[in-house]
């Protein structure tokens, strides 16, 4: 039971309650063949498409056109946190992109270059790790982002090469300075055009022999791609961070060496190192569980799915996630979010504690998320968390059982670790007079607890 | 029993019984020590402030040859120097200027400079090079580093509902409050209060004891800092602005003796790409009353001379004005820094060129970090280094 809370929280943002009782008793391998069988059935996103004006524009039609862009990016950002909180969406899929997209971080501001970019990773999140690779070189919002497009033979930018090995591939220490520049020559050229689609500019590229990695030949970025992942240590970066993110954030040497083997061997076959990943015995290990502070997105999806909440005003969602540090489609850097105790100060920590009681009761949140750096003058307060919760599903769930066994149970469902506080010391906190209300009130209660931030 | 003894013993009687007993004594419990360092208060303009027209350089021909609309013509500014005058919105910090309070660092920047805010401000904050990307903030790793006296969340405040990433830290962060009694409110939840209670250190996972440690520690900061917060009231003249409010509150928790000994706060709106004019003037005639009223509150209780008041934004703003009587992102800016126990009040180094220009933009003279490590070594008394993560930046001669 523990492990499958486990299993489906790192692979996936939880169970509702429903899905607990229908898999709570399943062997772990059938749970892994149906979370890969859910993720094959991939549907790409609707897009926001961005009408590309043609004539020069004005500045206030600039605003204009800048302000329906942010509408789209966000729109595609609360869609995506509402795939993540829904069970009738691929857990696995959801997870993998998820991870993607905090690793190959790119702040994207055209709604239409955000939707191209997250059906791109979608497309690969578990498929192949090279074809992965090339497609992001190929991605517009990428190519925006790292000035690619200021990439040309005679004036080379590095900004893409360099953080394609540090940050995408092979970490730092594994190349040179040298590597770097050889590399961006032969990115050279690619580009986007108005449109926003990718184009290769055969006058702008760097048609000469490059020395990288100590070999010598007129390489395009293809095969800068492919002479990386030729390389083991590349295998090894990406095992090691796919470590840190699903099993723990300290790392177990031999055990990423197994992850790497794996996903060198099978020629950079994502599946095959998830599937390994989540079919080791250590990855049910008791030090591995528990140990992993939620992302805010994920804490959302998790509650999400737990009190089957639905956001009147996805405002409120956007203020969340601003407010606790991790907005879509804008992580702070191209270093993607650190994750882990960075996610935690005291003000996102009360926020967090204090998140299911706002939700309980549409509590009004005085609180103000960080301006935007241009923004003209101070935003106000956010005042309503304007959310509904269903708690019928708990209440369903523990209808007839005693007060210990309503606790046992719900703790089984919303932890992957049992906390440690007694049943007694719990109960006594309760004031509820019919067993409803006193399933809501533990809920409310344990969601409350600073384990619920774990998992 | 005097007025320093009875906070200790209020903050001691508000936050002990919530703190399990075996922490008392050890780990991070707050041990209220009176302030006996010195205070750092930083002052961040967010949006990239126009330098150019903060620091007039009103013999510049080639300043108005650039701004042809929106250049401060040489009537109106407040000359403090034979070359530089201050925007015409600032007489309250041309009065502190005047006393020897101010200094002024012209071309302050940072090697191949970013123009976009967000990552500008980030190099700002962690004090990264512009090809890096560090995860934990100058102020942040300050606590990591060399605070072991002060331990206390609150040790670093930041006036904000949220905390910045400057006060981040890898072990250790800053505190963000605006409203005391709101925060009070908030943390003071009687059932989160009784899981502190129970919470038993040995007993837990590491990452759920750090969240239960972060959660009483902050209640126990948060109930410190209501009750210091009441203690003294200031009746400064201070703008009736979010901006104004939070400059208060600094010098109302300064004045009551408050165990922190840094403090943040943001002045936003300083993108002015569009009639730059009045909008930038309302937010430096803001910033400049502020300040002296900051000041003056300080001066009256005699800790001018123990405070240091530090104001930056991201980047500076082009020479050439735009099409909009506004201005583009730029590179290198001027730095203020106000206090009692200046080295060198005035102007520290010579005007901006503006005949040596890069693409338009200001080329850096000083390096941020060099700022840094600076208040880092002669205000705070920190191995800067450890902090900048490098012997390169070996300060300045201001402090």
């Amino acid at each position: 039971m523990a492990n499958i809370q486990h299993l489906y929280w790192r692979a996936g943002f939880g169970l509702s309650p429903q899905q607990w009782q229908e898999k709570k008793d399943w062997p772990i391998s059938m749970a892994i063949d149906d979370l890969f069988l859910a993720a094959g059935k991939k549907v790409p996103v609707k897009g926001a498409t961005t009408t590309i004006p043609k004539k020069r524009l004005s500045d206030e039609q600039r605003v204009a056109l800048r302000k329906e862009n942010e509408k789209k990016v966000r729109k595609l950002n609360l869609d995506w946190v509402y795939r993540m909180g829904n069970p009738q969406y691929s857990d696995l899929l959801e997870r993998m992109s998820l991870f993607w997209h905090g690793h190959f971080a790119c702040r994207s501001r055209l709604g239409s270059l955000a939707t191209a970019q997250l059906n791109t990773i979608r497309e690969h999140a578990l498929g192949n790790f090279r074809s992965l690779a090339q497609a992001i070189a190929k991605d517009v919002a990428m190519i925006r982002y790292l000035n690619n497009q200021q990439n040309k033979k005679k004036q080379p930018n590095e900004n893409f090469a360099r953080e394609l090995m540090e940050l995408f591939t092979i970490g730092r220490g594994n190349y040179t300075e040298q590597d770097v520049k050889e590399a961006a020559r032969a990115f050279t050229g690619w580009s986007s055009n108005l449109a926003g689609n990718f184009v290769f500019r055969s006058f702008q590229h760097d048609y000469g022999k490059k020395t990288f990695f100590g070999k010598t030949g007129k390489y395009n970025g293809d095969d800068i791609i492919d002479m990386i992942l030729e390389r083991r240590e590349t295998a090894h970066f990406i095992a090691t961070k796919v470590y840190r993110y699903f099993v723990n954030p300290k790392v177990n040497a031999s055990q990423v060496q197994q992850l790497a083997n794996v996903f060198y061997n099978s020629n950079y076959d994502i599946s095959r190192m998830m599937r390994t990943l989540f079919e080791a015995d250590w990855f049910y290990a008791p030090e591995n569980i528990g140990v992993k502070i939620k992302s805010p997105v994920e804490l959302m999806a998790g509650i999400t799915r737990d009190l089957n909440v639905y956001f009147r005003d996805t405002r409120s969602l956007l203020f969340l996630e601003r407010s606790l540090g991790q907005v879509l489609f804008n992580p702070p850097n191209v270093a993607g979010w650190p994750g882990g105790r960075t996610w935690i100060d005291n003000s996102t920590l009360m926020l967090r504690l204090n998140l299911a009681s706002y939700l309980f009761n549409n509590a009004s949140v005085n609180l103000r998320a960080k301006d935007d750096l241009k923004a003209s003058s101070r935003g106000k307060a956010f005042k309503r968390l304007a959310a509904e919760i269903d708690l019928e599903p708990v209440v369903e769930m523990t209808t007839g059982q005693s007060e210990k066994a309503v606790f046992d149970t719900l703790c089984s469902l919303f932890f992957t670790q049992k906390p440690k506080l007694d049943q007694q010391f719990i109960h006594q906190q309760i004031k509820a007079t019919t067993p409803a209300e006193y399933v809501g009130e533990l809920t409310l209660k344990l969601l409350s607890l600073p384990e619920y931030q774990t998992c | 029993m005097n007025r320093r003894n009875f906070l200790k013993n209020s903050a001691f009687a508000s936050t002990a019984w919530m703190v399990p007993s075996f922490l008392q004594g050890f780990s991070g419990l707050p041990t209220y020590q009176s302030r006996s360092g010195k205070i750092l208060i930083v002052i961040q303009l967010s949006g990239g402030n126009d330098g150019l027209n903060t620091v007039v350089p009103y013999r510049n021909d080639i300043y108005y040859k650039s701004r042809p609309s929106i250049g401060i013509g040489k009537d109106k500014v407040l000359r403090i120097s034979d070359e530089l005058g201050l925007n015409p919105a600032m007489t309250a910090l041309q009065s502190l200027y005047d006393e020897g309070l101010v200094s002024i660092i012209n071309s302050v920047g940072y090697p191949n400079p970013d123009r976009s805010h967000f990552r500008s401000m980030d190099i700002w904050h962690t004090a990264s090079s512009s090809s890096e990307y560090w995860s934990s903030g100058w102020l942040g790793r300050y606590l990591d580093s060399d605070c072991q006296a002060c331990q206390s969340p609150h040790h670093a405040l930041e006036v904000d509902d949220s905390l910045s990433l400057a006060l981040k830290g890898a072990t250790h962060s800053g505190f963000a409050m605006s409203d005391p009694r709101q925060l009070n409110r908030t943390t003071s939840n009687a059932y989160l209060k009784a899981i502190g209670e129970q919470f038993d250190h040995h007993h837990h996972e590491e990452e759920v004891a750090y969240l239960y440690k972060t959660m009483i520690d902050t209640q126990a900061s948060a109930s410190y800092l209501y009750e210091q917060s009441k203690v003294f009231k200031s009746k400064g003249k201070y703008p009736k602005t979010p901006f104004g409010k939070s400059l208060k509150q600094v010098a109302e928790l300064i004045t009551a003796d408050t165990d922190t000994r840094i403090y943040y706060v943001s002045l936003t709106g300083f993108d002015t790409h569009v009639n730059q004019t009045n909008k930038q003037g309302r937010l430096l005639q803001q910033y400049a009353e502020g300040v002296k009223a900051l000041v003056a509150d300080l001066k009256q209780h005699h800790l001018l001379q123990d405070t240091l008041i530090m104001t930056f934004s991201e980047f500076g703003r082009r020479v050439q004005q735009n099409g909009s009587k506004g201005t583009d992102h730029g590179t290198a800016n001027n730095l203020f820094l106000i206090g009692g126990s200046l080295k060198r009040p005035g102007f520290f180094n010579a005007a901006p060129d503006l005949s040596n220009l890069n693409n338009g933009d200001l080329i850096y003279q000083v390096d941020f970090r060099d700022v840094y490590a600076s208040v880092l070594e002669k205000w705070l008394d920190a191995d800067s280094p450890k902090v900048l993560g490098t012997r390169a930046f070996r300060g300045l001669e201001v402090l």
